[in-house]
């Protein structure tokens, strides 16, 4: 028997309104980890690279923990396990909070990136040459203004193409959340599968929004790029 | 004043610094001239505190840098540096380059660091470029650039580290001009560099460095004309062609 396409899953109700749904809960579990996954990510990747060894130790840790773990295994750990090591009285609470799946989601997709985003840190900073880093000493900054000031902006700059990849990546593996049962975007598109059968267009549909997502975020990157290039770095 | 006391100093095995003596005082301009590898750069970073020494003690208006105690950060205040590679922050215009420093550690205002900026860029001959991204200027006034950045903190010392050296011949006058100035208006200043007509206008003390040691030094016209040191001469033939 051939298979009876029926596209409009993508759009009847509440077909249409479940994948509307889950993009939103897509886009602000991306948006929210992002801001966690960037602002960690900077500390981290640049307390690797200070003079303090306990600070860098920490650092090295925390990057090669969490780079060297599956994200889904980390996600399963932190809903699963998370809850249970913080002891009865704490996790019970903490199981008790509506939506948990949801935050528990957004946190570890936050830190697993913040580990990568230390990696392109580090990056960054190898490509500085050593007297740019004499050069702003020179002037009587501190380790602490010499970063804060120059390096990392400086930095930022050099690793905004990589960036720009990383913040696609966070929208994509935020599908991963369904496996906790967070209603996304993948999750949805499963969701009218069960109801109408109709998976594959459901499928095809979430291919598209994730496209569309995607290509956006390119064009918001491409903006900061331009706006924040050095000048006279070639490849602009 | 500026007091180099024995030292030496090793990367590794390899001793760069052998022994070195030295005073430098005030309003002084002693220029460091040497083939690559004889430990000239290294020695100006050690006065600095960009780079540590082993042995001997360096000390800056009585202040000794190996003490554990000194603040280097405090002490770079007032010792400038220039480099060889301009070493200017590209993402910055030339007026932020110049206000950072003096508006992150001196606390000055905005628009007093401005004034300052304006008023050394003046000096250096381009006012013209304040809102220039580095990248937009030539090697020659990236490096006035820079001396400028340098000048801001108001240092009481000047170090150059070959700072003609990664110019286009017919840019280098433009940096020596405002160098001589800077000497020639007392500012303590370490030079390295090959330029030896400058060192023949300004320098009050040359020394030649080998091999990490201090080999030959001169005041005067004598060190061009009649240097002492077998490795001295030949030094200088190659470079005064």
């Amino acid at each position: 028997m051939a298979y009876n396409f029926d596209w409009s899953v993508l759009w009847r109700q509440p077909y249409g309104m479940w994948l509307l749904q889950g993009l939103w809960l897509t886009i602000k579990i991306g948006l929210l980890a992002w801001i966690i996954a960037l602002s960690l990510g900077i500390v981290i990747g640049t307390l690797r690279v200070t003079p303090w060894k306990p600070l860098r130790f920490f650092a090295s840790a925390y990057t090669e923990l969490f780079r060297n773990v599956p994200f889904l295994v980390q996600l399963f750990f932190w809903y699963y396990a998370g809850p249970m090591l913080l002891g009865d009285r704490l996790g019970h609470a903490l199981n008790q909070i509506i939506g948990l799946n949801y935050y528990v989601a957004i946190f570890a997709l936050g830190i697993y990136t913040a580990s990568r985003v230390a990696e392109h840190m580090r990056a960054g900073f190898a490509s500085i040459g050593r007297e740019q880093y004499q050069a702003v000493l020179s002037t009587g900054m501190t380790q602490y203004q010499m970063y804060r000031y120059v390096i990392i902006p400086y930095a930022l700059r050099i690793i905004l193409p990589p960036l720009t990849t990383e913040f696609l990546t966070i929208f994509k593996n935020s599908s991963i959340a369904m496996t906790i049962g967070v209603a996304e975007l993948t999750f949805m598109s499963y969701r009218i599968d069960a109801e109408t059968f109709h998976g594959l267009e459901a499928t095809t549909g979430a291919m598209f929004i994730y496209l569309l997502l995607g290509l956006t975020v390119v064009r918001i990157m491409g903006f900061i790029e331009s706006r924040f290039k050095i000048p006279g770095m070639i490849g602009r | 004043m500026i007091e180099i006391k024995n030292v030496s100093k090793w990367f590794g095995d390899f001793q760069v610094l052998k022994d070195i003596n030295e005073t430098i005082k005030k309003g002084a301009t002693v220029v460091i001239c040497g083939p690559s590898g004889s430990g000239k750069s290294t020695l100006l970073r050690c006065i600095n505190g960009l780079e540590p020494y082993q042995k001997g003690e360096i000390i800056v208006d009585g202040i000794s840098l190996s003490d554990p105690k000194t603040n280097l950060y405090k002490l770079r205040q007032k010792i400038g540096m220039v480099f060889q590679r301009f070493e200017l922050y590209p993402h910055m215009t030339v007026l932020k380059n110049i206000t950072l420093a003096p508006m992150k550690v001196l606390k000055k205002s905005k628009k007093e660091a401005e004034k300052k900026a304006m008023e050394l860029l003046e000096r250096v001959g381009i006012p013209d470029k304040a809102n220039e991204y580095p990248a937009n200027l030539s090697g020659g006034q990236q490096q006035r650039v820079a001396i400028a950045r340098s000048l801001a903190m108001e240092p009481e010392y000047m170090l150059f580290d070959e700072p003609t050296s990664a110019l286009d011949p017919e840019m280098i006058n433009e940096v020596l001009e405002v160098m001589i100035d800077l000497a020639k208006e007392g500012m303590t200043m370490v030079v390295v560099t090959h330029e030896m007509g400058f060192a023949r206008e300004v320098a009050d003390e040359i020394i030649f460095m080998d091999e990490g040691q201090i080999v030959e030094r001169g005041t005067d016209e004598e060190f061009f004309t009649n240097p002492k040191h077998e490795r001295t001469k030949l030094f200088l033939s190659q470079i005064l062609v």
